[in-house]
């Protein structure tokens, strides 16, 4: 049971995330609702860095816990990491795109999504499905809120409604699956229920399974996987292009983090039931995601539909599995690959589209002669979520299909590549518009802020450099115990 | 020698291509001569390497090898070397690519891209040809597919997005197939001799799955399935029949210059993946498809030339050509012979040469006429001599006149096919006379190609064209010459490659 003596040190990177977010919601409250705010956003940058340097430093090579509640392991601190730099991008876009929104109120947003990626370490630090619970909500309440922040947009609006009931569902399908493991085994300890599990299942084989598809439900909600994905494309087609950025990325990875928590600790004994549904849901999402961003024409929404088919090859790793290690390895690697291609991507959208006025995909014909760099960058993510080499998404599923293949899971991995094939045709879609057709004759070169370029610069260095030294990041987690608990 | 010369020379191009980038666009002659410098001292590097190469022995030389990535299941390195197989292709590649951007010279927007996918494309090729670790070859194989995306969607004809698309979702879905089945191959064998972690080294893989003490865990159906899945890759490229529709599209659609390379180079990366990968690690499988192999080549044979015979597009017409002369290359290879196998390599090389030519004496016309309808051309051996004159011996060397490369390559085929074991080709004969056939096909087309395009009446149109102008002289004396070369000395070629091919024939039956 927890008690007060526990070393709530393991705690500190995110108690000063939280008193930075305090501060900077109370700076904000200060000086006004109106008007541009780009220190709060400087700000928040180094408030997100500090936290990191904290978790690496502070936490760092440590493994340990508060009452088995908050965990602290290799496997937290990374995800933390991820967490905390892919917010910090986040926040550099949206410091360009809330330059260009005077009519939007800049107050709440920076502290919204501070406490967005404190719930998100929370949740990656849970070994209780009650602390668990509290990061997931802490994270999606301040998301409800992000999707909506366009006020007079009516898009925006419906985002944040629809984003705001649906996701309360899944919430509650999450609550309800977890009150029937606590009914069974009086615990919301992950550790205890995965020491009972084996012998819970034998005596109770169909409330277990209820209670872990429930779970699998409300998750499965929350990183987006066909058949609980059909709010992403509105919400992310409405939301802010920054906030669809950290719905796409942040939010998708934090939740992956907690699928592999909650299976592996706590239903991990019995694996054998679910691993085949898992490899369902991902063959299904991979097959409809790929299928349906065909047919897309809005880039926000083409991106809802390349996240939702890029959630289906994450769930591969876990459906094939070897060791927990390398399953945790292969997402990580891939979760790393997704981030900085994905949010490199975003960046050059939101400062397309913002120029364009539109989202259409036309908006990105002839940007080779407006922006080569722009151009050439986002060339190579898509290259990259395209899964061609040299790049970290060519890795990524490389290792993905060496991990498929190795647990015998053929047909999962011809899936993988037949859809991956599919994927081609709309993201060099977007690489046809932008080298291979003319630009509207009013549009000039496009300016691009220093902020900006710098995101994109690193993003793409990180996407190129993953894909060419790959073994950097490889080799160090192929050697790592990644979970205490 | 030159120390890790084979790394220079793959990326040598690459490094040219970076060079670029920094250069301003405006500076068009700066990077014209900067791109044909780069890749004239990598062909100057391949005949240093021409010139090291140990004759007498059969396996890999002049390699290289570092660790480069441990997935933990898998160990990966950075493996390069050459054998008679990858020498004459690795200096195809560099002469056709060095001439193609010679050829390139009169292409007049975006010239800094165009070299710069040019050079990529060229890393992606020698990597190819130089990679002695599956994953390796894979990542070449793959790099070779962007820049030509770009080429031809950007610089090429009329239908150029459609024919680029195309490329790229068939060629995708090859290399798809490909990759499962190495990793396939990788894993099943580090299962059968109970290793820890698998490899993708291709000389590794080879004993393993040559070890008749192995039959357990790859068995032979395993074996069968997994040689099915490589012809199947192999095949979109090669192209061999159905998976050949991408070609006409992209050869037609390409800019000169890259159709030069996309025949010349990038059509026998298929041929050369199934030799070396195929046939190289499963043997015994590739002659128990060896019949299979022969009846395709002959369907790609006659089914390439008849529909040549009936084109009106003088390009479109010789890219299905240069389908049935691919089909020459497989005739070749499955006839598991000393002469087919040595047919079937000095048939890429000389197809190499010979198609580059004859597309660039197509794009050379059309430069001038603007027109490939053959209709509306004749009569130009009147207003350009010079250039009718090497287009004609271009189709003399591709429908196998002696003395040219075409002719020893499609004799030692097809003595190699005749002479094939009834053990590997029950029905050899039959099918090699059916074959056969193609070369009257091929002859038909061809002159009447020719006849039309440069005999009869001259078009008024056409009357005070320009001839050859000095910088065409380069790719048109220095591929007809290698055509010549290896015409008149075929030792030139046989030479380098004879240990290779005798190693490849004694490896059948284990």
């Amino acid at each position: 049971m927890l008690s007060f003596d526990a070393d709530w040190s393991l705690m500190t990177p995110e108690i000063v995330l939280a008193a930075a977010a305090l501060l900077i919601f109370t700076i904000d409250f200060m000086t006004g609702i109106n008007g541009k705010k780009p220190f709060i956003g400087r700000l928040s940058i180094v408030a997100l860095l500090a936290t990191a340097a904290l978790v690496l430093f502070w936490n760092g090579g440590n493994s340990g816990s508060i009452g088995d509640m908050f965990v602290v392991d290799p496997f937290s601190t990374a995800f933390k990491i991820l967490i905390l730099t892919g917010t910090a991008i986040v926040i550099g876009i949206s410091m360009y795109y809330l330059d260009r929104h005077p009519d939007v109120y800049q107050g709440e947003f920076y502290s919204l999504l501070l406490f967005a990626s404190l719930g998100a370490m929370l949740m990656v630090s849970s070994a209780d499905l009650i602390t668990l619970f509290i990061g997931l909500e802490i994270l999606s309440i301040s998301a409800y809120c992000m999707a909506g922040f366009k006020k007079y947009s009516k898009k925006s609006t419906e985002a944040a409604v629809k984003y705001v009931v649906l996701g309360g569902t899944a919430s509650a399908f999450i609550l309800y699956g977890m009150s029937f493991m606590y009914g069974l085994t009086g615990t919301t300890s992950l550790v205890e229920i995965g020491a009972q599990i084996g012998s819970l299942f034998d005596a109770y084989p169909f409330l277990v399974m209820m209670s872990l598809l429930f779970m699998l439900v409300g998750f499965g909600f929350k990183i987006s996987v066909v058949p609980f994905h059909m709010w992403a494309p509105d919400v992310y087609e409405g939301a802010p292009t920054p906030v669809t950025s950290f719905l796409t990325v942040i939010s998708k990875i934090a939740a992956f983090a907690i699928i592999l928590r909650v299976f592996f600790t706590g239903f991990g004994g019995i694996y054998e039931e679910w691993g085949f549904i898992i490899a369902i849901v991902a063959a299904v999402t991979m097959i409809a995601g790929n299928l349906i961003a065909l047919t897309q024409h809005n880039v926000k929404r083409l991106m809802a539909y390349s996240g939702i088919a890029q959630a289906g090859y994450l769930l591969v790793p876990i459906a094939a599995f070897v060791t927990l290690d390398m399953t945790v390895s292969v997402i990580l690697f891939y979760a790393v690959a997704y981030m900085v291609m994905t949010l490199g991507a975003f960046a050059v959208i939101t400062i397309v589209t913002e120029s364009s006025g539109s989202e259409d995909i036309l908006s990105f014909s002839g940007l080779y002669r407006r922006s080569p760099f722009l151009a050439i960058a986002m060339s190579a993510f898509l290259i990259s979520l395209a899964g061609l080499p040299v790049s970290a998404g060519f890795t990524g599923k490389a290792w993905i299909f060496f991990q498929a293949i190795s647990a015998d899971m053929l047909w999962l991995a011809v899936i993988m590549i037949v859809t991956s094939i599919v994927s081609f045709f709309y993201y060099f879609g977007i690489i046809r518009q932008m080298f291979m057709k003319e630009p509207k004759e009013k549009e000039g070169q496009l300016r691009i802020p220093a902020g900006m370029s710098g995101i994109v610069t690193v993003t793409l260095i990180f996407t190129l450099g993953l894909g060419i030294l790959p073994f950097l990041l490889i080799n160090f987690f192929t050697t790592m115990q990644w979970m205490a608990f | 020698m030159i120390p890790n010369i084979l790394s220079w020379l793959v990326f040598l191009p690459l490094a040219g291509a970076l060079i670029l980038l920094v250069i301003p666009r405006e500076n068009k002659n700066v990077i014209r001569s900067l791109a044909a410098g780069t890749a004239l001292i990598t062909l100057i590097l391949s005949l240093i390497v021409w010139s090291g190469f140990d004759r007498g022995a059969s396996s890999a030389q002049m390699g290289v090898s570092y660790p480069w990535i441990d997935f933990g299941l898998l160990q990966i390195n950075y493996e390069l070397g050459i054998d008679g197989l990858s020498l004459p292709l690795l200096l195809l590649t560099t002469v056709v690519t060095t001439l193609g951007i010679f050829a390139s010279f009169t292409i007049q927007d975006r010239i800094k891209e165009y070299f710069v996918w040019t050079l990529v494309l060229m890393t992606g090729m020698l990597g190819v040809f130089t990679a002695l670790d599956l994953f390796l070859f894979f990542l070449f194989f793959e790099l070779t597919l962007i820049p030509m995306f770009f080429i031809i969607g950007i610089w090429g004809g009329k239908k150029r997005e459609y024919a680029s698309f195309k490329f790229l979702i068939y060629t995708g879905l090859g290399s798809g197939v490909m990759f499962l089945a190495f990793i396939a191959m990788a894993f099943k064998g580090s299962e059968a001799i109970g290793a820890a972690e698998a490899t993708f080294n291709m000389a590794a893989l080879a004993d393993i799955y040559a070890n008749p003490a192995n039959p357990e865990a790859v068995s032979a159906a395993f074996k069968t399935g997994l040689f099915a899945a490589l012809l199947l890759a192999f095949a979109v490229k090669l192209p061999i029949f159905p998976l050949h529709t991408w070609l006409p599209d992209a050869y037609a659609e390409a800019p000169v210059a890259a159709t030069m390379i996309l025949a010349g180079v990038l059509s026998k990366l298929g041929a050369y993946g199934l030799l070396r990968i195929g046939y190289g690690i499963l043997p015994d499988q590739a002659v128990s498809f060896a019949t299979f192999i022969a009846v395709l080549a002959v369907i790609n044979i006659l089914y390439g030339a008849c529909l040549a015979l009936v084109q009106t597009d003088l390009k479109k017409l010789i890219a299905y050509a240069s389908i049935s002369h691919m089909g020459i290359i497989l005739l070749g290879a499955a006839s598991f012979t000393e002469a087919g196998l040595q047919g079937a390599i000095f048939q890429m090389v000389s197809h190499g040469v010979i198609t580059a030519l004859l597309f660039f004496m197509v794009g050379a016309i059309y430069e001038r006429t603007k027109t490939r309808e053959l209709s509306e051309l004749g009569g130009l051996s009147k207003s350009i001599p010079v250039l009718t004159g090497f287009m004609l011996a271009a189709a003399l060397a591709s429908l196998g006149l002696p003395g040219l490369s075409g002719f020893v390559s499609e004799l030692l085929a097809f003595i190699g096919i005749f002479g094939a074991s009834p053990d590997v080709i029950p029905q050899a004969v039959p099918i090699a006379v059916i074959g056969a056939l193609g070369i009257i096909l091929t002859a038909a087309y061809l002159l009447w190609a020719v006849q039309r395009t440069a005999f009869g009446q001259l078009n008024e149109r056409f009357t005070g064209l320009k001839d050859a102008r000095p910088v065409e002289y380069i790719p048109m004396v220095g591929l007809l010459g290698v055509s010549l070369l290896i015409g008149i000395y075929p030792n030139v070629l046989s030479d380098v490659i004879n240990s290779t091919v005798i190693d490849f024939v004694s490896r059948i039956g284990g």
